[in-house]
C-alpha cells in the first residue's frame, strides 16, 4: 500500500485535485492482458478503477480503493476505414490515445501503420494531409480518447458537430466476467426498453432499461443514457466507465472545411448578448429582425465580470499581455467560430450579422473578427485566458486555506430557458455576495458558473448554492452535467436530478452487467454495500 | 498631420518551401500575408491618429493583387491605400525599391512622418527603411520600441539596442522603423471590414511618378540573387550504451578519433 503511493501517487489523483487510495496498478497494452487481470480481480472480488490521461473533472478516474488499470498505454492509432458511398472515414483507435495526438496525426497524416491491415492502409492511401478532423474539443487537448468516450465529453464546437456520442462508431468492452462486448452503431436496438445483447463468448445478457426520462438538451452527461428503443451502443458513451473497460473504439471524423472565422462581438449589456445568441442560433427574436444565414459551428459567453477579470490580469500579468485589449465600454461578450468552403460565403453571414447588431443596440465596431489562423488563434487565448485566470486565483486562494478547491458548474438548461438559468445565477451570486465569473459554452445553454471564495465560509455557501441550483436545473428540465460526467464528485447534484427509485434502476441495470460492483465504484452513485440498499 | 505606413505582402507562413530546380519560394497554395511587423507599423499610426489627429496611408509595391492586402490594411483603420504597381518596378533589390517607394511618398506629399516595420519576414534585410530616408532626404531612427511625445514638429521616442534602450528625439518629418515591442496590433472590426471593402486602393504606374527609369526595377538593382537554398543539417547523434566506463572510453575513442 505505502509502496503504491510512493511509486505511484499521481495515479491516485485526477484534474479534479481529489485523492484516492488503491493496493495495485497495471498499465496493459493489449485487450488480453485487461481480460486477464479483470477475471483477477473478479476471483479476489478486488473493485477496479478505469483511468485514461486523468484529466477529468469529476474524479471518476480517482480510485476508490483495489486496482488501478491504466489505459496510458493502449494509445495508438490501430486502424482506418473509408465509406466512399457516404463519404464517411473512421479511426479506429485504443482508449489511451491523447485527442491532441488524433490532432496532430490527422494534420500532418503521420500516423504509425506498421500494425495496420491491408484495408487500413488502403484508406489511408487516399486521405490528404488535414483532409479530416475529429470535431470534439473539449479545451483539455490532453485527454484520452477513452476518456471522452467515458464522460461523453464534449466542447465549444459541440454547438455544430455534437458531442462525443455522435461520433462513436463502435466500442470494445471488457466485462466484469473477462467477456468481450463488441458494440457498433445501427445493430442492436432497444425494444420497448428491453434489450439483448451478445458477448463474443456468445453469453446473451437480457435486461430492461430504466424507467426516468432523460433531459431535453443538447448537452447532457448525467447519469445512464436512456431512451425506449435507443441505440445499445449509446448506453455505453457517458458510463463512466462503470460498466466495462473500453479497449477499442471507433470515431468518425468531419471533413475539414476550407475557411475558419472568429468573431468576438462585445455587446453593452448581457440581456442584449444572450438576444444576439438566441439569433445566432436561428430564433426570431424580434419581428423586424430577419433571421440570420450564418450557421456558427461555436457560440461562447464572457459574462461581464470575466471581461473586468482578464482586464485586471492584463494589467498586472505579463503572460496575459498578447491578449487584445478589452475598452471599459465592452460589457459582455460573445466569441463565435464559423466554417464554411470560402471566405467569400462566411463574409456574407458576417456582414448580416453587423446588421443584427446594430439592430439590438451593439456597436459593429465593438468586434474583433479574425479570418485567418493566426488571428484565430488570438482569439482562442482569449477564450481560454478566462478558465487559466479563474485557475490562477484559485490556487492563491488555496493558500491561505488548503480545503478550498475549485467551484464551476457543468449544468445545461432548454434553449427556451435560457434567460431564466442566467437571471437565477446572476440574482443568487449577488444575494450572497459572492464573487463568481460566468463564461462558457452559451450556444447550448451550458455556462461554467466559477465561484472565487475569498474564504472557506464563501466556500461553502457557493458548494450550497451549487447544490440548489442542481434542483432548479433540474426542475426547468436540464441536466446537471453536461460535459464533464457524474464521477464522484457529482452525486450529489444526480440525487436533485433523479428520484431515490430512479437512481435505484440505474444501480440495476449496472448490476446486470456488473453484478459485483467491480468496476469504478463511488462512480454515478454511492457504494452500496448490502443488496439493494441505498 | 500625415503618416505614411509602408507594407509589403509577404507569403504567409513559417514553413517556406524551396524549388530544387529554380531555387526559387515556392509560392503556389501559401497565402500572401501583411508582413507581421508592418502590422506594429500599421497600429502605431492608427494609434497617433486617435492621440494626435492624423491622416494615416498606406503605401505598398507589388503585383496588382495586393490591393486585397491593402484593403485589409484599411481594415486595421488607416485611411487611404495606394499601391505601387507596373512592370518596370519588377525584379527591385532593396535600393530599387526604396527608390521606387520614395517617388510615391513624393505624390502623395506634404508628410510628416513615414513608419515601416523593422524589416520583412521572407528578406529580413532590414535595408528599405533607412535607404528610404536617404533617398528622402529625411532622418530617421531604427528599432523603435516606444513613441513618448509628439510636439512642435519634435518626436520623442524610445530606440531598442544590443545593450537596453535609447531615449531620442528626431525632427519631423522622419522616418522610423518599429518593432514587435511597441504596441499589440488590433483585429479588424465588422464595421472597418465593411468600410475596407468599399475603400478603392489607388494604383501607381511608372507613368503617374516623377521617376528615373534606370533606377527602377531589375536595371536599377545593383544586388541580385545568385542563389537561394535551404541549409542542410547534417548534424548526427550517437547514443553511447553500456556502464559508464564503457561509455567514457566510447567517448574518448570518438573525441580521439576526430583529433579534437
Amino acid at each position: 500500500m505505502s509502496n503504491i503511493i510512493e511509486m505511484y501517487g499521481e495515479y491516485l489523483r485526477d484534474e479534479s485535485r481529489q485523492t484516492g487510495t488503491a493496493e495495485s496498478i497495471i498499465f496493459p497494452k493489449t485487450e488480453d492482458e485487461i481480460i486477464a487481470s479483470v477475471k483477477e480481480c473478479a476471483l479476489t472480488n478486488t473493485f477496479i478503477t478505469t483511468q485514461g490521461a486523468r484529466t477529468g473533472l469529476a474524479a471518476s478516474a480517482v480510485p476508490f480503493g483495489g486496482h488501478i488499470i491504466n489505459l496510458s498505454r493502449m494509445n495508438n492509432v490501430i486502424g482506418a476505414r473509408y465509406e466512399e458511398e457516404q463519404d464517411r472515414f473512421f479511426l479506429r483507435v485504443q482508449p489511451g490515445v491523447l485527442l491532441t495526438e488524433v490532432r496532430k496525426y490527422l494534420l500532418n497524416k503521420s500516423f504509425l501503420t506498421s500494425n495496420w491491415d491491408e484495408n487500413s492502409l488502403n484508406a489511408l492511401r487516399n486521405m490528404k494531409k488535414n483532409e479530416w478532423f475529429y470535431s470534439t474539443d473539449p479545451t483539455e487537448t490532453s485527454a484520452s480518447i477513452g476518456g471522452m468516450v467515458s464522460c461523453n465529453a464534449s466542447g465549444a464546437k459541440s454547438f455544430r458537430y455534437g458531442s462525443t456520442r455522435d461520433h462513436v462508431e463502435s466500442l470494445r468492452i471488457v466485462l466484469a466476467d473477462g467477456d468481450v462486448l463488441s458494440l457498433k452503431r445501427g445493430q442492436t436496438y432497444a425494444e420497448y426498453g428491453k434489450f439483448e445483447l451478445k458477448t463474443e463468448s456468445g453469453k446473451i445478457f437480457y435486461g430492461e432499461l430504466p424507467k426516468y426520462e432523460m433531459p431535453n438538451v443538447k448537452k447532457n452527461t448525467s447519469g445512464y443514457y436512456n431512451r425506449p428503443f435507443m441505440d445499445m451502443i449509446d448506453l455505453f458513451i457517458g458510463s463512466d466507465g462503470t460498466l466495462g473497460v473500453i479497449t477499442e473504439i471507433e470515431i468518425e471524423l468531419n471533413r475539414t472545411q476550407t475557411s475558419d472565422w472568429g468573431v468576438t462581438i462585445f455587446m453593452p449589456s448581457e440581456d442584449k448578448a444572450l438576444d444576439l445568441v438566441r439569433a445566432l442560433r436561428g430564433e426570431k427574436i424580434l419581428a423586424h429582425v430577419k433571421e440570420l444565414k450564418l450557421k456558427p459551428s461555436a457560440i461562447e459567453f464572457f459574462n461581464h465580470n470575466a471581461l473586468n477579470m482578464l482586464r485586471q490580469q492584463q494589467k498586472t500579468n505579463p503572460a496575459f499581455s498578447s491578449i487584445q485589449e478589452i475598452k471599459e465600454s465592452y460589457h459582455t461578450a460573445i466569441f463565435i467560430e464559423i466554417e464554411g468552403d470560402s471566405d467569400e460565403e462566411i463574409w456574407e453571414g458576417i456582414e448580416e450579422l453587423g446588421d443584427i447588431i446594430v439592430e439590438l443596440g451593439g456597436d459593429e465596431d465593438a468586434t474583433w473578427v479574425a479570418n485567418n489562423p493566426l488571428s484565430l488563434e488570438k482569439l482562442h487565448n482569449f477564450r481560454h485566458a478566462c478558465p487559466e485566470c479563474v485557475n490562477m486565483q484559485i490556487d492563491d486562494i488555496k493558500k491561505s486555506d488548503s480545503r478550498i478547491t475549485k467551484l464551476g458548474t457543468d449544468m445545461s438548461v432548454p434553449d427556451d430557458k435560457l434567460k431564466d438559468v442566467m437571471k437565477m445565477y446572476n440574482d443568487d451570486i449577488e444575494k450572497n455576495k459572492l464573487h463568481a465569473v460566468i463564461f462558457g459554452h452559451v450556444g447550448n445553454n451550458h455556462l461554467h458558473v466559477n465561484i472565487i471564495p475569498r474564504n472557506l465560509e464563501e466556500y461553502k455557501l457557493g458548494k450550497d448554492m451549487f447544490l440548489m441550483w442542481a434542483e432548479k436545473i433540474a426542475a426547468m428540465g436540464g441536466a446537471v452535467s453536461a460535459e464533464h460526467g457524474v464521477g464522484k464528485l457529482k452525486i450529489p447534484f444526480l440525487m436533485k436530478m433523479f428520484s431515490k427509485e430512479e437512481i435505484n434502476e440505474m444501480r440495476e441495470l449496472k448490476r446486470i452487467f456488473d453484478p459485483e460492483q467491480l468496476f469504478n465504484r463511488g462512480t454515478i452513485f454511492a457504494y452500496w454495500e448490502k443488496e439493494g440498499a441505498l | 498631420m500625415k503618416i505614411i505606413v509602408c507594407i509589403k505582402q509577404v507569403p504567409g507562413t513559417n514553413e517556406v518551401k524551396m524549388d530544387p530546380v529554380t531555387n526559387t519560394i515556392i509560392r503556389e497554395h501559401v497565402s500572401a500575408i501583411i508582413n507581421p511587423f508592418d502590422t506594429y507599423a500599421i497600429e502605431e499610426a492608427v494609434r497617433i491618429k486617435e492621440s494626435y489627429g492624423a491622416e494615416v496611408y498606406g503605401l505598398s509595391m507589388g503585383i496588382p493583387s495586393a490591393k486585397e492586402m491593402l484593403k485589409e490594411a484599411v481594415s486595421l483603420k488607416i485611411d487611404k491605400a495606394m499601391l505601387l504597381t507596373d512592370r518596370k518596378f519588377a525584379g527591385a533589390d532593396t535600393l530599387a525599391t526604396s527608390y521606387a517607394l520614395s517617388r510615391g511618398v513624393e505624390k502623395i506629399g506634404n508628410f510628416d512622418l513615414i513608419i515601416c516595420g523593422k524589416q520583412a519576414t521572407d528578406g529580413d534585410t532590414a535595408q528599405v527603411g533607412p535607404s528610404l530616408a536617404k533617398q528622402l532626404n529625411i532622418p530617421y531612427a531604427t528599432d523603435i520600441s516606444k513613441i513618448s511625445e509628439i510636439k512642435k514638429g519634435l518626436m520623442r521616442c524610445m530606440k531598442i539596442t544590443d545593450d537596453g534602450y535609447e531615449e531620442i528625439e528626431i525632427k519631423l518629418p522622419a522616418l522610423i522603423t518599429v518593432v514587435k515591442e511597441i504596441n499589440m496590433p488590433r483585429l479588424p472590426s465588422i464595421k472597418s471590414m465593411k468600410n475596407a471593402r468599399e475603400t478603392e486602393i489607388e494604383l501607381i504606374t511608372f507613368k503617374d511618378i516623377d521617376a528615373d527609369e534606370s533606377r527602377l526595377g531589375l536595371i536599377g538593382s545593383p544586388t541580385q540573387v545568385k542563389r537561394t537554398f535551404v541549409p542542410v543539417h547534417d548534424v548526427n547523434s550517437v547514443t553511447l550504451e553500456g556502464t559508464a566506463e564503457e561509455k567514457a572510453q566510447s567517448l574518448a575513442e570518438i573525441l580521439l578519433s576526430i583529433k579534437f
